[in-house]
């Protein structure tokens, strides 16, 4: 290939995706970090403050709130939907008749547009319209619980729906890494007499290690990336008790117009978000070689 | 499978050799069945809401009677289906075409083009910035991207959304493409060499062609990343005849108001036409989407 490869033709290759990249992505972020260091309002020139955006976000019982939030959702997506995920993969892979149709429909969930995915949930949770309090009232339960737009459970609901939004996803990965597994292992076992449990205990499960590690950092970095179902579900309320980090974020920016303060935020969201999904790969990758 | 497994005399073994295996196969594909079942209902359940009347959807929301097709009317007179349609469309014919061809690019010139001092580190290095760009939330890019499109003068045209849907398109393309780039055998472009081709056939005569599952999947995923995308969609557009399916249906609250069976309708003239042509290529769909985590 070196007959052909000159600097010039290499450049020319090169140039329209380091330039597009360049510009609508790094330059960005650099943009974003600068701001998140300055007073600015969009009008008047911005002043630099230094970490007083920061200290300002240690003080913001709403941030503290949209923390608590993500926080709410980070444990439960992680601690249910790749195990769940999980059991139905299993269940999947056995013999079940018709398994080649019932996984396309568990993964359609995660081909729908989450801003749809928010609009659909509405008719399901809300305490007025939804089926769930429809379905409670119809089986002579009294109980009618505020799901969404109530003070406690919309987190909970959020990230039941983002549960439901991703199951399928995963689902999809961890079959994958099932059915990939050697066979001769299971057949050896099976003759060793070890009962379907034992199976699963002691061979697909540590076999799976590096899927489940995978699969938990890509929940760990979807739940820092959930906007759609906030927005539409609860729109952050009521006063600003559902917000997420990056709702908030979006509010603090676009709606009060605070531009650099929402930089930090926004700033902030990244960092904890990228910290987070190398702490989830780092430390299953330290699990898997012990 | 084999049921002749009398032979175990493991103490492990609890299951009664040759009856376990069919009675556990019916309650496997019965709970199966039900969690699928589960998992679509609130699908289902919406394009049953479109056949309702209101006073039923608040009222009796699981009454059968009175179904009627006067909601799909009403959305249809009220909503620019064909607008939304034909913004998505363009949004996603422009920035998946012209993310996959300068990704290929620059994929290509990083993997297999090599410089006669035969030293890698100019490519290396630009691959590893643009691969940085996949821990990027696009959240951090929204205000950046806003105030980039009305200093270029952007701001109001599709081009304001093709630019950032492409750009955060190049970072994963780039991942696929270098990857299955890297592995193409020399043999095949030493041959081409021979036979006198240039540069511009190697890349897109010789390669291309060979390249086309990837590009396929990549095109693919993409497509309905844009078909899907709104943080962008809904800060960048700021006139009716831009909005996308995606700003269309956030704005279906405010539209219909407390007309629950229309605003149902609505969702399902654009939620049954995405799941009829993902049924169509849903092995396309899948393998695409999961591309990134199954190897």
């Amino acid at each position: 290939m070196n007959w052909l490869t000159t600097r010039r033709t290499f450049t020319l290759m090169i140039a329209p995706a380091l330039l597009i990249y360049t510009v609508y992505m790094v330059y960005p972020i650099l943009y974003s970090i600068y701001y998140s260091f300055t007073s600015y309002d969009g009008v008047s020139p911005a002043t630099f403050t230094g970490l007083s955006n920061y200290r300002e976000m240690m003080q913001d019982t709403v941030f503290r709130t949209s923390v608590q939030n993500t926080g709410i959702i980070l444990g439960i997506a992680v601690t249910l939907l790749v195990p769940l995920a999980f059991l139905l993969a299993v269940l999947l892979s056995g013999n079940v008749k018709g398994s080649a149709i019932l996984r396309p429909l568990v993964f359609a969930p995660a081909i729908v547009a989450p801003i749809l995915v928010g609009l659909i949930w509405i008719f399901i949770l809300d305490p007025k319209i939804g089926l769930v309090n429809a379905l409670l009232q119809a089986v002579g339960i009294a109980i009618q619980p505020q799901w969404v737009g109530g003070s406690t459970l919309s987190p909970y609901s959020i990230a039941f729906v983002y549960l439901w939004q991703q199951i399928g996803f995963i689902v999809t990965i961890l079959y994958a890494a099932i059915r990939m597994l050697p066979r001769d292992v299971m057949e050896a076992s099976t003759l060793d007499g070890a009962t379907r449990f034992q199976q699963l205990r002691y061979i697909t499960v540590p076999m799976l290690r590096e899927s489940f590690g995978i699969c938990t950092a890509l929940v760990v970095t979807g739940v820092f990336k959930i906007f759609e179902l906030v927005y539409a579900l609860t729109g952050g309320g009521p006063v600003h008790l559902s917000e997420v980090m990056v709702s908030y974020m979006y509010y603090v920016t676009f709606t009060t117009l605070q531009y650099s303060y929402g930089m930090a935020l926004a700033v902030v969201v990244f960092v904890i978000g990228a910290v987070a999904a190398v702490v989830t790969l780092f430390g299953m990758k330290r699990r898997a070689a012990a | 499978m084999k049921t002749t497994s009398t032979q175990r005399t493991g103490s492990h073994t609890t299951s009664l050799p040759g009856r376990r295996p069919r009675r556990a196969r019916i309650i496997a594909s019965a709970v199966a069945y039900l969690i699928t079942f589960v998992i679509l209902l609130p699908l289902l359940w919406i394009m049953l809401l479109s056949f309702q009347t209101n006073e039923n959807i608040l009222a009796r929301p699981f009454s059968l009677s009175d179904l009627s097709l006067a909601n799909y009317r009403q959305a249809l007179e009220t909503l620019d289906l064909m607008v939304m349609y034909k913004n998505t469309l363009i949004l996603a014919v422009f920035s998946v075409t012209i993310g996959l061809v300068v990704s290929y690019m620059a994929a290509f010139a990083l993997t297999r083009m090599v410089f006669r001092n035969g030293r890698r580190g100019v490519q290396n290095t630009i691959r590893y910035y643009i691969l940085a760009g996949l821990a990027v939330p696009v959240y951090i890019l929204l205000f950046p991207v806003y105030r980039l499109d009305i200093a270029l003068n952007l701001f109001g045209t599709h081009a304001a959304l093709i630019l950032p849907y492409i750009a955060v398109s190049i970072p994963f393309n780039t991942l696929l493409l270098t990857g299955f780039l890297r592995e193409f055998p020399e043999e095949i472009e030493q041959a081409a060499i021979i036979d006198g081709v240039g540069l511009r056939s190697m890349a897109w005569r010789v390669v291309f062609p060979l390249m086309r599952p990837v590009v396929a999947t990549l095109a693919i995923l993409n497509v309905i990343y844009v078909w899907n995308e709104f943080p962008f969609a809904v800060t960048l557009i700021n006139k009716p005849e831009l909005t996308t399916i995606s700003l269309g249906i956030s704005q279906f609250q405010g539209v219909y108001s407390v007309n629950y069976g229309a605003m149902m309708a609505s969702a399902t003239l654009v939620l049954v036409p995405q799941l009829v042509i993902y049924a169509v290529f849903q092995r396309q769909v899948i393998s695409g989407m999961t591309a990134g985590a199954i190897r």
